[in-house]
């Protein structure tokens, strides 16, 4: 047979944000699904999103409920979820008691009621909830009911695919359980899991198998708000490189900065700045940011250890215009804080937020604060985590610069303390040292790929005006030790440190101007 | 949002005025009424489940019952035919009329329950859904007039 000849199956789409992706584009029409999971998983309220989604007056959906929950306590919660209309509960989603054809215990008794029901009503969508009620348990005396239900499973889905209905079929099943026979019937199954690590649960998917369709494999992580379920694909692993683009330089909207990586940062690259507390990694975030505006470039800024007010009110104290371009569209903070965070659900705020301004800028503030506010499962695989999460980003074409803390004393000299430079293309440091018996500043560009950069250690403050870059420390020795020692004694009146410079070359020569003097 | 009374007030009589039989004597109204819950009994089964309707209507008569004496004597049976029981013997103690309003209390009671489960707009529109259609203004006393 031609390929011009082959049913077409149509897709049905879900309703649910995230699962249309998962599913490889929809669900298949007049399939037979299974949505499978324990207690408490979301499978009824999963069922009620589809249903809602799709059910029209012309094609509606039935929803037959069992012996489990009850029907006015199922319709008293799901109801307020934003998706249930109750305007057309009862024409376009009509709900049908089976407990008194259960209770009989006869399956064919169910079927007749279920395909009774399909040929007055020609629904679109059938969903039984929860059919584990009617198959029973093996070795329950509810599971003694189950006999002939092989043959019943197999009259179900014939008469509902016959009628051109999807269907889904509900039930709490372990999986240990997947010979139970309709398994093997399904067109779709959905397997909804609660992962439950330390006092953190994290809601997962996993779709097993879609006939006719090539699903995401894996477990996808899902949120249930008011809204229902949002499903937050699995991040594809990197398989292409990044979207071609040209290696423009952009700034920092840090003078001394831009100097020492040669122009400013790459378009399109990673970069990371690590320091102590209080180095102001934020203040040369925001200033990455605010540079960008001033270009026309949007920007978006991910914050995970305070409040977006918080950080809205320390950036705006600093540079009034960050609150301007927040009301003006053009920039957006975004928060993300729980401790159940997953990484795809972080990855999709962002991406969400980057398409919806259409962003060339994008700071992750700080790399640590994100770590916390993973899930305890997700933080295992931090670092395996983040180089899909950068990896998405960069493909996208946005800058993404990211901030670190790190914690060290003066003889720790660690460049990274995330152990995850590999993700990055950019790298700049920062550190504390003692000189002349006062904490002092320093930064450095360690890397850049593919392309030069300075390999001084410059001096900085964090002023009301934002980061003054000062001189190299060419003078001292054992700058990265924390206790640096003057190698020239009469250049020691000479403080290099904070003094704006032109190049590196300005501390020298002020030096030597001074000695003139 | 509580259920306006005055709205399943007007439900419940327009419920009752449906099932009403023109020219009905005798213990035409509380018969009315009594048939009125059956056939909200038997439809909104359907949505509910018979055990959750009863469930309903056995609470909307414990709370109407101080108010309505003939509910003393009414009995609603879950699974059985007719479903609101000794309504001659009500009617027999306490009056046709007495023993009608107090089915209609119940009635009333009973939709206004249910829109505090689960939202008045829906409890009114499954009620008005599941009475059986099209006839709901003339085959109705059809079938009652068959069945007497």
């Amino acid at each position: 047979m031609s390929t011009g000849k082959r049913a077409v199956i149509g897709s049905l789409a879900t309703g649910v944000p995230g699962l249309d992706a998962v599913l490889g584009g929809g669900l298949p029409e007049y399939s037979f699904n299974l949505i499978a999971g324990g207690p408490g998983g979301g499978k009824t309220t999963l069922a009620h999103q589809i249903v809602f989604a799709n059910a029209t007056p012309k094609r509606p959906a039935l929803y037959f409920t069992v012996l489990g929950e009850p029907t006015l306590k199922m319709l008293r919660y799901q109801r307020q979820f934003t998706f249930f209309d109750p305007k057309v509960a009862g024409s376009a989603v009509q709900f049908i008691n089976l407990s008194e054809e259960i209770m009989g215990g006869d399956l064919n008794m169910v079927l007749e009621k279920i395909v009774g029901e399909v040929e007055r009503t020609k629904p679109g969508i059938v969903v039984v909830d929860s059919f584990r009620t009617i198959a029973g348990r093996p070795g329950s005396p509810v599971g003694e009911a189950a006999f002939g239900l092989d043959q019943f499973i197999q009259r179900l889905a014939m008469h509902l695919t016959t009628w051109e209905i999807t269907s889904f079929l509900l039930g709490e099943y372990a999986e240990e359980e997947q010979r139970n026979p309709v398994f093997t019937v399904a067109d779709g199954i959905f397997w909804l899991l609660q992962a439950t690590d330390r006092n953190s649960v994290v809601r997962k998917l996993q779709v097993v198998k879609v006939r006719g369709r090539a699903p995401m494999p894996g477990l996808h992580t899902f949120r249930i708000t008011d809204d229902g379920l949002e499903v937050f694909p699995r991040i594809p692993e990197q398989t292409s490189s990044r979207q071609a683009h040209k290696r423009v330089r952009q700034s920092t909207g840090v003078a001394g900065l831009d100097e020492m990586t040669g122009g400013g940062v790459v378009s399109g690259d990673a970069v990371m700045l690590t320091g102590p507390a209080g180095s102001g990694k934020s203040t040369i975030a925001t200033e990455f940011i605010m540079a960008g505006l001033k270009k026309g470039e949007t920007g978006v800024i991910a914050v995970f250890e305070e409040y977006p007010e918080e950080y809205l009110a320390r950036a705006d104290a600093r540079d009034p215009r960050v609150g301007e371009m927040i009301r003006a569209g053009k920039l957006e903070i975004i928060y993300l804080r729980p401790l159940d965070l997953s990484v795809d659900e972080a990855l999709h705020a962002i991406i969400k937020a980057v398409k919806r301004l259409k962003a060339k800028r994008v700071v992750i503030d700080s790399l640590s604060g994100f770590e916390v506010a993973l899930a305890p499962t997700f933080r295992e695989d931090f670092r395996e985590s983040l180089y899909r999460l950068v990896g998405t980003l960069t493909a996208t074409g946005v800058t993404v610069f990211m901030t670190a803390e790190v914690v060290e004393g003066f003889s720790d000299v660690r460049f990274t303390a995330e152990k995850v430079s590999f993700i990055t293309d950019e790298i700049i440091i920062q550190r504390y040292i003692e000189l002349e018996g006062a904490f002092r500043r320093v930064m450095a560009v360690i890397k850049m790929r593919g392309s030069d950069h300075s390999h001084e250690l410059r001096s900085y403050e964090v002023t009301a005006k934002g980061v003054i870059v000062g001189a190299a420390l060419k003078e001292y020795d054992g700058v990265m030790s924390g206790i640096p020692t003057l190698r020239n004694k009469s250049a020691a009146s000479a403080n290099p440190v904070a003094a704006p410079a032109k190049s590196a070359e300005a501390p020298a020569k002020r030096a030597a101007a001074k000695r003139r003097r | 949002m509580p259920p306006d009374s005055s709205t399943t007030q007007r439900l419940a009589r327009q419920l009752i005025d449906r099932a009403r039989v023109p020219g009905d004597a005798g213990a035409a109204k509380a018969s009315a009424a009594a048939f009125a819950v059956e056939e909200l009994y038997q439809s909104l089964s359907r949505w509910i489940g018979s055990d959750g309707c009863h469930a309903l209507f056995t609470r909307a008569r414990a709370e109407a019952q101080d108010d309505h004496p003939p509910l003393e004597i009414l009995e609603v049976r879950a699974h059985s035919k007719p479903y609101v029981g000794r309504v001659a013997e009500a009617v027999a103690e306490y009056g046709d009329t007495a023993t009608a309003a107090a089915i209609e209390s119940m009635l009333v009671g009973m939709i206004e329950l249910l829109g505090r489960l689960i939202g008045v707009d829906m409890a009114m529109n499954l009620i008005e859904r599941s009475w059986p259609e099209p006839a709901r203004d003339n085959a109705l006393p059809e079938k009652r007039r068959a069945k007497a």
